[in-house]
């Protein structure tokens, strides 16, 4: 293969997970929600966009809706899950994303097993391989922007401060003013959101949708990433996103020129599940450790020093 | 003296067959110092979790403002004025001294997903002046120096003062005190209640739980005696420390 | 259509039989180290191809499969156990944490498992004579089911009522703290129930292995109705999870029935389980374990 075109790829790749990633950070990272059902959001995205493409709708028009359907479902998911436990949360939208990849299995409108064929965003006459991978890049990589900007403005404002504390102990929160459902809410709907948009860039970047391709394994790989790259702060997960499509790639190369004794694909899964085990043990903050919040508090913070030293020297 | 703030009528609480609250009534009146005494278990922790939403009382109601708070969520009591410091604080750890206490800040604009993406240009000015006044408070408390490391790195009694720091921060109407001097080293504590005289000076009024009788009774106005989850006197300090029943509950007569 | 409502029942017991045998172990570790471990699918699995390799590979018949992989499998559950759980909880883990760790455990067996097997299907070659009464068609392998399914529930109940073992097991699953002030050995309590968990996940593997096939998804493929069973049960409450067993059995195997009558697709069956399991976590999440206390 094309050693360029494998690269383009990859960065590809890291760019519709690591939307994925952000958007597990903002409902993990940031509030402290276990969505152990993270595919199925993927899933809701790149169905819309498959199933609305197929129709003719224009690509970005078929991005969007793919986000608000997934926006639609992480609210209406939230209203009874968002009472429940850390472990029922978790356990209940696993469950959800597997009757969903059940559905789209079963269902003829969503082409059962075979899955649908869809048509590339944006595709150039006689553009060669490369040139549609720079395209997918540049589309890829201006949602990214979108998505890290507003996580970034969140996690960087009393709103995402508020967030936190839910996360740190949500008894003190509420007795604090913060309510727990709201912000949790609201970080599950944006979180399905980002996450849906990723599933539509990836159904056209990749042509298909396929019942196989949102299999439970996709949501804990994105955990991984977010677990490794350092919950709480975005540049982590973003290298945490690109540290774990890497080691993919890495481990599927070692195989043309090693002789291995084992299946590369078990062998990268093994080591997937000793890294993270090795993360929680000994570094569980990740890679980067949580992001400061940086609003113009600092200031205040800058001038009260201030007069207090004024004053010491008068 | 002005209008009843908070006003309870025979609140019950129990957990399983235990009354920790049974019966229990008073009037809290703006401005003062208002104490809570009585021994370990007596209710007195449970009776403010009540009143904060935090507890849903078994039989009973509670005013605050004239307004009907029993079925309110603790959030939204705490928009009310009516705010609490946690006899074991409860602080956010892996959050710095500074923003545990800028997270007591009522009515901030920028606690709105919209606001907080859209209209930074107006909180950050509020950020800025609420950073000022936090470090106000933590001077008086002596935490300034540590306003920007994790909460979680505070000693005992310095958790202890962030977590009435906390509440003062939220300028509320009414703060309840659970044991604020608890912890602390006397004069702290000494300091403290001076502080809490100030504030109550200024309008803000206090409902303080507190074991130490000889720095609450120097300090309150009114005094409430529970045992067993009733009250049992109440009255002015002086006028409690004569009465029998007082004695009673202390020493177990 | 006409349907044999004999051979439904019959089936619904079958499938509840597996599922007890696969969520008792689960019930019982979820309900003493509180949190649920997802790396019980991958305790199932491993028990199936153990229990392969004794059968068929060494040719050493079902018995002894099954007493072999419950062994292996249980000191495998005790290994995990004491190799990552445990120093996680030590180190202060959150409940989070420790679901994914044991996701991450899963990954490590699961895919440990297709190298050694790889994932081609394997099929156990012992033939069940297979007989019918009256209306029901029945094979050996499901009388096997069901009787080891009644054994275990009573022998459980021995444990758990008349052994200082069981005993134990119950007071450190309801109240660790005060088990711990009344002298019992909880980090032992703990161990046994792991091991006890782990084996009878293996029963479960190869009951499942024997009855269609094994493939590194075994546990997995049955995982989330098992966890449906454990929560419908009520966390930690064995009698609860009898019950809960059988009715989720008897759910997917009348769902089935319901679901061809409105012309739906059968491969929603083990939806059935997993919708189960939302409903009861958002509506009673304690499960029916309250029902039993009452009465
Ligand atoms: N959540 C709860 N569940 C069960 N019992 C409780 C709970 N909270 C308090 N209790 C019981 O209620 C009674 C009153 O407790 P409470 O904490 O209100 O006492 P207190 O007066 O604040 O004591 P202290 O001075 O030691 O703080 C005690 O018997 C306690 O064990
Ligand atoms: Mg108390």
């Amino acid at each position: 293969m094309d050693p360029l075109l494998y690269v383009l790829d990859l960065i590809v790749f890291i760019g519709i997970f690591g939307i994925v990633a952000l958007s597990l950070n903002l409902e993990f990272g940031f509030a402290g929600l276990a969505n152990f059902g993270k595919v199925a959001f993927f899933l809701i995205g790149a169905y819309t966009y498959a199933l609305l493409s197929q129709i003719g709708v224009p690509f970005y028009l078929c991005l969007v809706a793919g986000g608000l359907v997934s926006a639609i479902f992480g609210l209406l998911v939230s209203l009874p899950a968002l009472r429940l436990r850390a472990d029922y949360l978790a356990i209940a939208v696993l469950a959800f994303g597997e009757i969903l990849r059940l559905i789209v299995k079963s269902e003829e409108f969503a082409g059962g097993d075979w899955g649908i064929t869809v048509s590339p965003a944006i595709s150039l006459v006689g553009a060669s391989h490369r040139v549609d991978a720079l395209v997918n890049i540049g589309l890829v990589y201006f949602c990214l922007l979108i998505c890290f900007i507003v996580v970034q403005l969140l996690a960087n404002s009393p709103y995402g401060r508020a967030m936190r504390a839910i996360r740190e102990d949500e008894v003190a929160a509420e007795a604090l003013g913060k309510s727990e459902v709201k912000y949790k809410a609201q970080a599950l709907m944006l979180g399905s959101a980002m996450a849906g948009v990723a599933g539509g860039l990836y159904a056209q970047y990749l042509q298909y949708v396929l019942p196989g391709m949102f299999m439970p394994m996709v949501t804990f790989t994105v955990w991984i990433m977010v677990l490794l790259g350092g919950p709480a702060n975005n540049w982590g997960v973003l290298l945490g996103a690109a540290l774990v499509q890497i080691f993919n790639r890495g481990t599927n190369i070692l195989k043309d020129y090693f002789i291995l004794p084992i299946n590369p694909t078990d062998l990268q899964y093994i080591l997937f599940g000793a890294l993270i085990i090795l993360v929680l043990l000994y570094r569980p903050q990740g890679l980067l450790k949580e992001s400061r919040i940086k609003t113009k508090a600092m200031e205040g913070v800058r001038r009260a020093r201030n007069a207090v030293k004024n004053k010491g020297s008068q | 003296m002005q209008e009843t703030l908070l006003k309870i009528r025979e609140v019950s609480k129990h957990f399983g067959g235990v009354y920790a609250v049974s019966g229990v009534s008073l009037n809290i009146k703006g401005g003062g110092i208002w104490g809570l005494v009585g021994p370990n278990g007596s209710g007195k922790t449970t009776l403010f979790n009540t009143i904060l939403g935090l507890h849903r009382p078994d039989e009973g109601d509670i005013y605050f403002n004239g307004k009907c708070i029993n079925r309110l969520a603790p959030h939204q009591i705490y928009g009310l004025g009516l705010v609490n410091a946690f006899q074991i604080p409860r602080l956010f750890s892996r959050l710095s001294v500074l923003d545990n206490m800028l997270l007591a800040a009522r009515g901030h604009q920028g606690d709105t997903l919209l606001n907080s993406l859209f209209l930074r240009k107006g909180w950050q000015e509020q950020e800025v002046e609420l950073a000022g006044k936090a470090m106000e408070i933590l001077e008086t408390l002596e935490l300034v120096h540590l306003a920007l490391s994790p909460a979680g790195e505070l000693s005992g009694g310095q958790r202890k003062l962030l977590e009435v720091g906390r509440g003062v921060m939220s300028s509320p109407t009414l703060l309840l005190l659970d044991e604020p001097a608890a912890g602390i080293n006397p004069n702290l504590g000494k300091k403290i209640f001076q502080g809490i005289e100030d504030l109550s000076q200024e309008g803000l009024s206090f409902f303080i739980i507190e074991h130490r009788l000889e720095i609450l009774f120097d300090f309150a106005h009114w005094v409430y005696v529970m045992d067993k989850g009733k009250i049992v006197v109440e009255g002015k300090p002086e006028e409690v420390l004569e009465d029998p029943a007082f004695f009673e509950v202390y020493l177990g007569v | 259509m006409t349907v044999n409502w004999a051979q439904v029942l019959f089936n619904s017991t079958i499938t509840g039989s597996l599922y007890l045998i696969g969520a008792v172990g689960l019930t019982l570790t979820y309900g003493l180290s509180r949190f649920p471990n997802f790396a019980h699918a991958e305790f199932i699995t491993l028990g199936a191809y153990i229990g392969y390799s004794v059968a068929e590979q060494a040719g050493l018949g079902f018995p002894l499969a099954l007493v072999v992989s419950f062994l292996v499998t249980g000191i495998v559950g005790i290994l995990c156990y004491r190799g990552i759980f445990q120093p996680l909880a030590k180190r202060g883990a959150t409940i989070i944490h420790l679901m994914v760790a044991s996701i991450a455990l899963g990954f490590i067996l699961r895919y440990s498992i297709g190298a050694t097997w790889t994932w081609k299907p394997l099929y156990f070659t012992t033939t069940w004579s297979a007989f019918n009464i009256g209306p029901l068609r029945i094979t050996g392998l499901w009388v096997w089911l069901i009787l080891t399914a009644i054994a275990l529930a009573i022998l459980m109940h021995f444990i758990l009522v008349k052994t200082k073992i069981g005993k134990a097991i119950r007071a450190t699953s309801s109240n660790p703290e005060l088990a711990l002030a009344s002298g019992i050995n909880v980090d032992r309590v703990i161990l046994i129930t792991w091991f006890i968990g782990a084996g009878l996940a293996a029963f479960a593997g190869i009951f499942r292995g024997a009855d269609t096939q094994i493939w590194p998804l075994t546990g997995w493929d049955i995982i989330l109705p098992i966890f449906a069973v454990t929560i419908l049960g009520g966390i930690g409450n064995f009698y609860g999870a009898i019950v809960a067993a059988f009715i989720i059995g008897l759910a997917e195997n009348v769902g089935v029935v319901g679901l061809i009558a409105l012309g739906l697709s059968t491969s929603y069956r083990i939806g059935i389980a997993f919708l189960i399991l939302i409903i009861t976590l958002i509506v009673r999440p304690e499960g029916l374990a309250m029902l039993f206390r009452r009465a």
